[in-house]
């Protein structure tokens, strides 16, 4: 069993802004250096690194820039936004399995100043690969941006619930009054009303530009190492309790409309299964959780999937407070992607161990839980992480 | 265009049997009212005709009557045309184009104005199917002439004009290199096609939507794959859908601009009553007036000499 | 205003020509004097999309412009009553509209009027107009 085998030592970020000004190989490894001195660890010791298939900066690179020196484990992950728990779970593994001792996860990119996740791309259905062939059914109708790819869902969720616009913007509001506080957010000390929420411009209906996160430049880095050896490291551990990975039947990458049912997430309901599972813990046992929040519509339907609610009760759950500092479930207390920063989902397990170790700008009084997920809508990812 | 004229008739085919039925079913409703005209004949319409065809002729506003070209005018539908009642022209039209018979041409119009209708008058348009000939080899590909009549009559039952109008649906021949317009620009969203794909193109390039069905079991697939996830035959066929279905969901994309898309346009996930989903732009039909549930019908339009599109277009519910 | 009556017609008379510019404005008032909104007659960008080089005249248009073609040479007296329109090349704007015609005979209903639309494709109506005179 993998449960609480390893543990998060250290948490590393460069600011977040809009130009970083720096390449993005400069990015991971002021990211990974930060984590490294949390941790009190040399980047000599580094034996093992794990990124995201979509990250532009190769292990050896960074290992060269930090001067590391040999490697015994490296390894990706992929479907974009939905790695990014999967890195810890993979580093974790390593590390419980021998294959390393000190595993960095990191994610770098300058995606607002360089190439920008929202725009669309012609090629995207240019190569009869899986994943091109895929993408040809829904491309050359224009379908084609991950605002599109979510405003599907949103859409049907509506229909299926009665879920309204404002519903989703609660959730905006919620993660900017969250970032209003947090020193690090881009959105600090600038809130968010529901008006003005309601006013912004489409970007796809249903969804409004307030409903879609931020574009970010900047970078993440996390090191995993032994539970036993964390404890004995600079900082308080943050013990992976569970991690797990999860796709569903009929899986697609954000566009999965040809199964029974539209209205859900069937992937993250295979992680928050799996998560439950291994840590022997239930919706109840966790004080705040880190819900990937890319697109407002996706916060509710994690709320239901994930057990914090029951099908359809989502929408209730935020208008009553519920994810807010203070409610049933503080969700994202850093802000989240549309608060704080959009960094792929890594910004958030950082929150996750800040949370844990109780050093958070908003920080939830009496964490001993956390659970954080990753990208929805693909193949994604889940780690509760703990205090221990 | 020109040469669509009738010319040789290509061999038989058993889809040309199904229209000859189809085209004798919809002439046996004889004549079907439609909606009567929104305004009664009336002098500022008519004077904007009259400047806008740049005709002097004082003799209609005079004598309180309509130029008699402007017959159809008044029955025309708006920008937004809401509840519309069908033809019996309607299904012939789409069955054809569910046949491949993508293109249109009109070939004729001939008007025959028993007397001038008056101001006042609210005219009430009356069609009836004629027939369909074909299918003809002509210029611009083999084609069907469907034929229909509309009566236009005065309040009570007189009727004030007549109308044959004929059109030729064609099967557009691709890179003919005579189109007037040359080549077209390339629509530059296209997808990627492998073996595993290709009978879907193939089948919209002619006017068909095809379901991926497995030879063995028979069980339908959307968007198809090498295998059948059920048996794992890797025998497979196809069927031809109905070409009907309803919005499952939609959405209508503002920004960022997409290329060779002009915003806002609307993509729907489209259920169909053969059990599958697809996704499709929905077309001639306002975004504010779709929604989830909407009953729409295939068409197929072409991008660029070579892509065709299934699109889907807002249809009367059964 | 000058009008013809029926002593004053000759067959095998040719009509005097007309040419019109068709402008973008006079393509686009037209479709929309004749309520016709589908956007091939006043959206270029979709015009060219569906493979045309430009927006063109809706039929009723052609209707209208024939109509008055003969008016304007008979004068308000005349009564249309008929029009038979064989349909050709599209009439892009940017082009120009030639009309030509000339009296091909008189049958119980009325003189017959034979009337080419010409475009630079090529003809793009020929029609048969039905008229009396007083």
């Amino acid at each position: 069993m993998l449960k609480s085998q390893a543990a998060i030592a250290g948490i590393g970020a460069t600011e977040f802004s809009k130009d970083s000004g720096r390449s993005e190989l400069r990015l991971a490894a002021e990211a990974v250096f930060a984590a490294l001195d949390d941790a009190g660890l040399d980047p000599a010791e580094v034996d093992g690194m794990v990124t995201f298939t979509q990250d532009a900066n190769q292990e050896i690179a960074v290992a060269r820039e930090i001067g590391a020196g040999e490697l015994t484990f490296f390894s990706r992950v992929e479907y974009g936004g939905g790695a990014a728990c999967g890195t810890v779970a993979h580093a974790a593994m390593a590390v419980a399995t021998g294959m390393a001792r000190t595993v960095v996860c990191y994610r770098a990119f300058n995606e607002r100043s360089g190439r920008r996740f929202g725009q669309p791309d012609a090629r995207l259905g240019g190569q009869p690969t899986s994943q091109g062939l895929e993408m040809s059914w829904h491309v050359p109708f224009g379908l084609m941006t991950p605002a599109a790819w979510v405003a599907m869902f949103a859409r049907r969720y509506m229909h299926a619930y009665g879920v309204t616009s404002e519903d989703f913007g609660r959730v905006a509001v919620a993660m900017r009054r969250h970032a209003a506080t947090n020193p690090a957010a881009w959105f600090h000390g600038r809130p968010l009303t529901l008006e003005e929420h309601q006013a912004s411009r489409w970007i796809v209906e249903p969804l409004h530009l307030f409903d879609c996160c931020q574009e970010s430049d900047g970078a993440v880095a996390l090191v995993v190492t032994s539970a036993e050896r964390a404890r004995d490291l600079r900082r308080s551990p943050a013990l992976i309790t569970a991690a797990a990975q999860g796709s569903g039947e009929g899986q697609m990458m954000m566009t999965s409309y040809y199964r029974d049912d539209m209205s859900g997430l069937p992937e993250m309901s295979v992680v928050g299964r799996r998560l439950w599972e291994m840590s022997g813990l239930g919706p109840a046992d966790v004080q705040t959780a880190i819900l990937y929040d890319h697109f407002t519509p996706f916060v509710l339907a994690q709320l239901e999937e994930l057990g914090f609610c029951g099908r359809g009760e989502a929408a209730g759950f935020v208008r009553d407070g519920g994810i807010e500092l203070g409610g049933r479930l503080p969700v994202n207390p850093n802000g989240g992607q549309l608060g704080e920063a959009y960094i792929h989902g890594m910004n958030g397990i950082a929150e996750a161990v800040r949370q844990v170790r109780g050093t958070s700008a908003n920080q939830v009084p009496g964490v001993r839980n956390v659970l954080v997920t990753a990208g929805t809508g693909v193949p994604t990812s889940g780690l509760v992480l703990s205090a221990g | 265009m020109t040469g669509a004229t009738p010319g040789a008739t290509p061999g038989p085919d058993p889809a040309d049997d199904e229209l000859r039925e189809l085209a004798a079913k919809q002439a046996a409703l004889g004549e079907v009212r439609g909606t009567p005209a929104a305004d009664p004949v009336n002098a500022p319409m008519i004077r904007h005709w009259l400047d806008a065809m740049g005709d002097a002729n004082p003799a209609y506003l005079d004598r309180g009557v309509a130029p008699p070209a402007m017959a159809q005018v008044w029955t025309m539908q708006g920008v937004r045309p809401r509840g519309k009642v069908s033809t019996p022209v309607d299904d012939v039209l789409a069955a054809l184009e569910a046949r491949g018979y993508t293109g249109v041409v009109a070939t004729n119009c001939e008007q025959t104005y028993h007397r001038y209708a008056r101001l006042g008058e609210r005219l009430t348009p009356a069609t009836r199917f004629a027939g369909l000939a074909g299918p003809k080899r002509t210029a611009l590909g083999e084609g069907y002439f469907a034929t229909w009549n509309v009566t236009w009559y005065a309040d009570g039952d007189e009727p004030v004009a007549e109308m044959m109008f004929r059109v030729l649906k064609f099967r557009p021949r691709t890179r003919t290199g005579t189109a007037p317009a040359g080549r077209r620009e390339p629509y530059p969203l296209r997808p990627a096609v492998n073996g595993d794909t290709a009978f879907f193109w193939e089948g919209v390039s002619r006017g068909e939507l095809r379901v991926q069905s497995c030879a063995d079991c028979g069980r339908l697939r959307h968007p198809p794959g090498p295998l059948c996830p059920h048996c794992r035959s890797a025998d497979r066929s196809y069927v031809t859908a109905s070409g009907e279905g309803t919005v499952y969901s939609y959405v209508v994309h503002h920004h960022p601009p997409v290329p060779g898309r002009r915003t806002p346009f609307v993509v729907a996930v489209v259920e169909l009553p053969e059990g599958v989903r697809i996704v499709g732009n929905v077309v001639d039909c306002p975004p504010e007036d779709v929604r989830v549930g909407l009953p729409v019908r295939v068409t197929y339009r072409a991008m660029d000499d070579d892509l065709v599109l299934p699109q889907w277009t807002p249809r009367e519910p059964r | 205003m000058r009008t013809l009556t029926a002593d004053d017609v000759v067959i095998g008379a040719a009509l005097p020509g007309l040419t019109i510019d068709l402008t973008p404005t006079l393509v686009v008032s037209t479709a929309l004097a004749t309520m016709d909104f589908t956007p091939v007659h006043h959206d270029v960008e979709i015009a060219r999309a569906q493979g045309s080089t430009d927006i063109f005249l809706n039929i009723l248009t052609t209707m209208g412009l024939v109509e008055r073609y003969v008016t304007d040479w008979t004068g308000p007296a005349a009564l249309i009553r008929r029009i038979d329109v064989k349909l050709g090349v599209p009439a892009y704007a940017g082009d120009r509209l030639s009309l030509s015609g000339a009296v091909v005979g008189r049958e119980e209903e009325g003189f017959r009027a034979e009337v080419r639309g010409r475009v630079s494709l090529g003809d793009h109506a020929t029609a048969m107009v039905t008229f009396t005179l007083p």
